[in-house]
């Protein structure tokens, strides 16, 4: 076992811990928040980081070229957000609610056919072209936090609505902020898609990046960018609009096996 | 144990009456106001042999904790009971009414661990009692009325109040239909920005509208067939009073409706509520039906945005959360007597005076 392939194991059962931990403790009805869970997340993303810094190593560039190294990206990039996010919005539960999908990817990158194999060495590295794929992965990784979110926020709702009262609706933050933690998400990855793409025209047109890629991340902007008006009007109740975070999130991860 | 170790042992007691000994009406004589607890507590050091002690009193209990030095070890909680029946000067019938329990060494230290994390409430976990406890022992302190046993135990017990409200969930939940209101309100709203409307001004939708304004509650209306009593009502809530067939035109800027009129039928329709709901832009509507015949058409609940709870719906909840505490208590059991070995333990390992360890050899 190499150490790259190390690190994304104990990546993986960290995170995978993590979940698996919240789930029985959630069954059993003692869950309740303790600095062990930021803790795990904290090895996680420093494991993950280890990944990154020793594949970039070995393939002399950033990771970022084949789908198994975008799934570890955008997963990093996931986890990165929940620091961010999570303690700006007190979603006390997203880190629950993270682990598990960044475990998950974590396992689908490691089982993908040719899964972390070499790449051939890159005549020339273009510092804006890295910075525009870095920067786009950053945006899918904040639209999956937004799912993430939108998932929270369908869950409580459906309590509220149904009357069932259990253990995690004390932990789950309220719906209101929910619904704005969405917004935010939304926006955000807006945004960085936004200057994601705004670099593409600053490349020069013999390195300009070019085809499917570049017409799936302007499809995805589209979708979001609708998506982010709806909600900014408050055309659709928040319920909707959960929905459409987790919905729309299908787009760019699909499109990241078609453009790959 | 030889007779003179005996001898040498400083006794650990706690002379208490609470809710399930005592009825209030014989409670209440002999509740101690906080302004007297100082002198209180120079009393019971002043009685022959006694320590250290520490005064708990509040609606639901009075309890001595005192620490009886080796040389009086006879006869503790008589002189504490006849303190108490002396300061309180009562009568023959009360002071036979008086239904003490008496508690000594590890039967102290495990009663107040269970005190403090709220296990011997009225209302199993509730988390105020632990800020009672606090200011009995900031009290004691600051009148020098402790010492090294009660200092050490009084500590402890704060830390095994928290293991417990950190390690289990006794505490979460709502047993009451004005907290679960509130608890409800607080998975929708920020109830600081939460407008209140009372349609009607019966106890219970008061008993709502108060607990929420006490946590926070931006502002409330009160409208009511007699617009005197909204007015009475509003005025003591510190909100406005509505005549009774304005309340729909406030509708759309109202976050919470607490509905209790006596109407014979449905008052608040789905279509009055899908009109507001377009009015408010999607934002949430919490409503709460505690009325009899029932004032909302269940209906509403199946607008988007809307959560509707009536009676039935807050008193099961309520009713959930007294058997979630109660499943609790067995794990809040153990760590209590988790904490109870330990503590022995660690008093053993501290360097104790003789008198003391006698004592701690029982705990």
């Amino acid at each position: 076992m190499t150490l790259t392939q190390l690190l994304l194991l104990l990546a993986t059962l960290a995170f995978a811990g993590g979940a698996v931990h919240a789930f029985v403790a959630f069954k059993a009805g003692r869950w309740h928040q303790s600095r062990w869970q930021w803790v795990l997340i904290l090895v996680g993303f420093a494991l993950q980081t280890g990944f990154l810094y020793w594949r970039g190593k070995e393939v002399g560039q950033c990771p970022m070229k084949s789908l198994p190294d975008i799934l570890v990206f955008i997963s990093w990039s996931m986890v990165l957000l929940y620091f961010l996010v999570g303690s700006a919005y007190r979603l006390s539960l997203l880190g629950v609610f993270t682990g598990p999908m960044v475990a998950g990817l974590l396992a689908l990158s490691a089982v993908l056919p040719g899964a972390f194999d070499p790449y051939p060495a890159k005549a020339k590295i273009v510092a804006l072209v890295e910075l525009h794929v870095a920067v786009a992965l950053v945006a899918y990784a904040a639209f999956a936090m937004a799912a993430v979110t939108g998932v929270m926020y369908l869950l409580q709702e459906r309590m509220l609505k149904s009357h069932r009262i259990g253990q995690m609706f004390f932990q789950l933050p309220p719906i209101r902020e929910l619904a704005r933690a969405i917004l935010r998400l939304v926006l955000l990855g807006l945004g960085l898609l936004s200057v994601a793409l705004g670099l593409t025209f600053a490349l020069e047109p013999s390195v300009a990046v070019t085809g499917s890629k570049v017409v799936f991340a302007w499809g995805v902007w589209g979708l979001y960018a609708v998506i982010a008006v709806l909600m900014w009007r408050h055309v659709m109740s928040p319920r909707r609009m959960a929905w459409l975070a987790v919905a729309g999130f299908i787009l760019p991860f699909v499109s990241l096996w078609i453009v790959s | 144990m030889s007779l003179s170790e005996t001898e040498n042992e400083k006794r650990l007691l706690c002379l208490g009456l609470n809710y399930r000994t005592t009825p209030v009406e014989v409670r209440e004589r002999i509740a101690f106001p906080e302004a007297h607890l100082p002198e209180a507590l120079r009393k019971v050091r002043a009685l022959p042999g006694f320590e250290e002690s520490v005064v708990l009193s509040t609606c639901n209990r009075v309890e001595l904790y005192a620490v009886q030095g080796a040389a009086e070890a006879k006869g503790g909680f008589d002189l504490l009971r006849d303190y108490l029946v002396e300061h309180f000067q009562l009568e023959a019938e009360h002071a036979e009414a008086l239904s003490f329990y008496h508690l000594e060494s590890e039967e102290t230290v495990r009663h107040l661990f269970r005190v403090v994390s709220g296990m011997d409430s009225m209302v199993l976990g509730e988390t105020e009692i632990f800020g009672q406890v606090k200011q009995a022992y900031k009290t004691a302190l600051e009148s020098e009325a402790t010492g090294k046993m009660l200092n050490k135990l009084f500590q402890q017990a704060f830390q095994v109040g928290k293991k417990v409200r950190n390690e289990t969930s006794i505490q979460r939940g709502s047993t009451s239909v004005g907290s679960v209101a509130v608890d409800l309100c607080e998975k929708v709203f920020d109830l600081k920005r939460c407008r209140v409307m009372l349609v009607g001004a019966g106890e219970m939708s008061r008993t709502c509208a108060q607990s929420l304004m006490s946590r926070g509650a931006k502002s409330v209306i009160v409208s009511n067939r007699s617009y005197d009593r909204a007015v009475e009502l509003a005025t003591e809530m510190g909100g406005r009073a509505l005549k009774f067939d304005e309340w729909e035109t406030v509708l759309h800027e109202t976050d919470v409706i607490i509905s209790s009129t006596s109407a014979p039928h449905f008052v608040i329709k789905p279509e009055m509520v899908e009109q507001v709901m377009r009015k408010r832009r999607w934002e949430p509507l919490f409503i709460i039906d505690i009325a009899v015949p029932r004032d909302v058409d269940p209906k509403v609940n199946e607008i988007e945005g809307v959560y509707l709870y009536d009676i039935d719906a807050l008193q099961a909840i309520a009713e959930d959360g007294r058997r979630e505490r109660l499943r609790q208590l067995a794990a809040c059991e153990e760590i209590v007597e988790d904490q109870l070995a330990k503590f022995g333990r660690a008093r053993r390992l501290s360097g104790v005076s003789e008198g003391e360890e006698g004592a701690l050899e029982t705990i």
